[in-house]
């Protein structure tokens, strides 16, 4: 529970900084800040972990459910405060002038940034882009863990196809899949779904909208194991493909392709963007490749599952052995409407590696 | 993130109802003497914008803008391409992409000339966008949460009702003897798959097996000293409970040596949902209770609403 690779290369991290105690700050939306030090799922609001240079770890926690799986993680009490503001100045109390830098500075509240800012006597420093950069090349225990969740990735596609029928609302088969992937040892799970023709342009938290013949049903299935997130995006229509989407679908496959065939170490993240977009506008659809369509073209995985860098042309990352990512052209084409198609990829030393073995193919129920 | 439902019932929730609560907060704040109001929401402290707009940030950051007299702006860091599902489930008409919602903030007050600007909780914004606001020429005024929601309404409790009831019917089925031998795993699952079909918009489920607090499900094959706590959503009302899986717990008050926990489910009592202090009638409490039993901990508990001199079952 506690990641020893990485507190070694943070403590490694806080000595070529100068930081005298690096903070892991973790809220209700983003754990992953807390979790990339003390991988626990804590229940209450927030958690805080505490870093010194010297090796110890503390830790924070503002719910008194969360006290012994903390503290079973780093082998001493964590301080419990309901009031996370107050628990930090107790925490910090004999931190006086240390350099404090933390680990998620940017989502904290402005009130806990104070705490600490009057117990340390400056405002504290973001460690957030260090740490991110840190946490982007998995270590062999984050990649099993993220094969793990790929695996349950797949065994839950493989019942959305099951269960998907016309009739059924988005809701009610989020429903089934969620119970699925939870049923099988998921912790959580990022899903988002769509429904229907060229009418839908986006995907979105499920609607009472019922499966009609002909629609194509689309999903981004991310169920998280241990903490570690892994991606799987496919597109199910209902009934009989029509060519239209069938087209469409040979487009979004060759784009996908063509990202995982140049993806490895030392190519730029841009470009595994332009090869997916090459591939729309060879055939004419390079209008949809811009923002007004599609948001990115992939995007890092592991404690968040929208990790950056995003894949896009316009960001520039020199990609590294062991990363993962998913690689997905996901975007609006009249052809078929909103359309998905997308692998969680391992970068390896000659190349990349699928961590999905679901069939590459159009669905249809 | 949020993967249920996300409606808007306007049978359970009239139009009428939430320009009501826009008016309020309009008299709530007049004395403050500001041009607007912004308040921050994100996927996880969404209840105070739902309140008063219904909308729910299955993702990302928003800030909704609130000029007096006039319908709530929406900047909003989503695709544009979700905003017509955006529109059908809230009052907003007008939103404006913002990937810099700050940017987006200043350029909108000075395009309507707003230089007195109310933020609701202004030191509970994330730092990121605080700083950001600190360097522009606007001067921010704190709006305290309460003045957005003073008290629980009538409307709100019956809304903790339903969703208590939801709660309870579904663990009254699935949270039984059946239920021995099943890993908390598989017993999640069925959770999941009965409350997210009745329309939870979010989920949590804890599972104790009698040696340690309600924690995430671990693959642990349930026994008797097994307790399984539901957290609910459900239009944006939250209810908590706990049940043992072999009934060996009474029904609340506790007996002795049992701990109690406390939280505010309803209102603004600050993100910690601390309890201990609040005493208004009408407030939404979740009372959970740790029970000793055979060298192991059981636990039992429900959503009240504080009521006279005491905490009622709703």
């Amino acid at each position: 529970m506690l990641n020893p690779i990485r507190k070694q290369q943070y403590l490694q991290l806080m000595a070529e900084r100068g930081w005298d105690l690096l903070l892991f700050y973790g809220d209700g939306w983003r754990k992953d800040l807390f979790r990339c030090l003390i991988n626990v799922n804590f229940s209450g609001p927030q958690a805080v972990a505490l870093l010194s240079r010297s090796g110890q770890i503390r830790a924070l926690v503002t719910d008194p459910w969360d006290v012994e799986p903390v503290g079973a993680a780093i082998e001493d009490e964590p301080m419990l405060s309901l009031r996370l503001a107050e628990g930090l100045r107790a925490v910090l109390a004999a931190e006086a002038r240390a350099i404090v830098a933390v680990n998620g500075l940017e989502q904290m509240e402005a009130r806990f940034v104070r705490a600490v800012q009057e117990i340390a006597g400056a405002v504290p420093v973001s460690a957030t882009a260090d740490v991110e950069e840190i946490r982007r090349v998995k270590t062999a225990e984050e990649i099993e863990w993220i094969r793990r969740a790929a695996q349950l990735a797949d065994r839950g596609y493989e019942h959305f196809v099951k269960v998907c029928e016309p009739g059924m609302t988005e809701f009610e088969l989020v429903a089934e899949v969620e119970s699925f992937v939870k049923a099988h040892g998921a912790e959580d799970n990022f899903m988002l779904v769509a429904s229907g023709g060229t009418e839908v342009t986006g995907m979105k938290p499920p609607t009472a909208r019922r499966f009609q013949p002909g629609d194509s049903v689309t999903t981004e299935l991310t169920p998280q194991v241990n903490g570690y997130y892994a991606q799987i995006c496919r597109t199910l229509v209902i009934g009989e493909p029509s060519a239209a989407q069938l087209q469409a679908y040979s487009i979004f496959a060759a784009a996908q392709q063509a990202a995982q065939t140049y993806l490895r170490p030392g190519v730029d993240i841009s470009d595994v963007a332009r090869v997916q977009n090459d591939v729309f506008r060879a055939r004419g659809y390079g209008d949809y490749t811009g923002p007004q369509y599609t948001r990115v073209r992939g995007h890092n995985l592991g404690l968040y599952p929208d990790e950056l860098p995003h894949v896009l042309e316009n960001v520039h990352y020199i990609c590294k052995q062991d990363m993962v990512l998913i690689a997905h052209p996901n975007t609006y084409l009249p052809l078929s409407g909103y359309m998905v198609f997308g692998d969680t990829l391992l970068v390896t030393a000659e190349g990349c590696v699928p961590l999905n073995d679901t069939p590459r193919k159009l669905f249809h129920s | 993130m949020k993967r249920g439902f996300i409606g808007w019932d306007t049978q359970q929730l009239p139009r009428a109802a939430l320009e009501a609560r826009l008016e309020e907060l309009q008299r709530n704040i007049a004395g403050l003497g500001v041009q607007v109001l912004v308040a921050f929401s994100d996927v996880w402290r969404s209840n105070d914008v739902r309140y008063l707009s219904n909308y729910m940030p299955y993702w990302n950051r928003a800030l909704t803008v609130i000029p007096s007299g006039e319908t709530p702006i929406l900047l909003c860091a989503l695709s544009p391409r979700v905003y017509p599902w955006i529109r059908s489930v809230t009052l907003h008409e007008t939103i404006l992409p913002s990937p810099q919602l700050i940017a987006q903030l200043v350029r909108l007050c000075a395009e309507r000339g707003w230089t007195r600007v109310g933020v609701l909780d202004h030191e509970g914004l994330p730092y990121e966008l605080y700083r950001q606001l600190a360097a522009e020429k606007l001067e921010i005024v704190d709006v305290p949460r309460h003045l957005v929601r003073p008290k629980a309404t009538e409307a709100e409790v019956a809304m903790h009702r339903h969703a208590a009831r939801l709660a309870r019917g579904v663990l009254e089925r699935e949270v039984t003897g059946e239920a021995l031998g099943l890993t908390d795993h598989e017993l999640t699952g069925r959770l999941e798959r009965a409350l997210r079909r009745a329309g939870a918009e979010d989920l949590f489920v804890l599972v104790s097996g009698g040696y340690t607090p309600p924690l995430p499900a671990c693959g642990t094959v349930l026994g008797a000293h097994s307790s399984v706590t539901l957290a609910l959503e459900y239009c944006g009302h939250w209810v908590k409970l706990s049940r043992n899986v072999a009934g060996m717990t009474s029904p609340l008050p506790p007996g002795r040596g049992a701990t109690v926990h406390l939280e505010t489910l309803s209102r603004a009592s600050g993100w910690e949902g601390i309890a201990e202090d609040d005493h208004e009638a009408g407030a939404v409490i979740s009372l959970q209770v740790e029970i000793p039993a055979d060298g192991k901990r059981l636990y039992y508990g429900d959503t009240c609403v504080r009521e006279g001199g005491g905490l009622g079952v709703l």
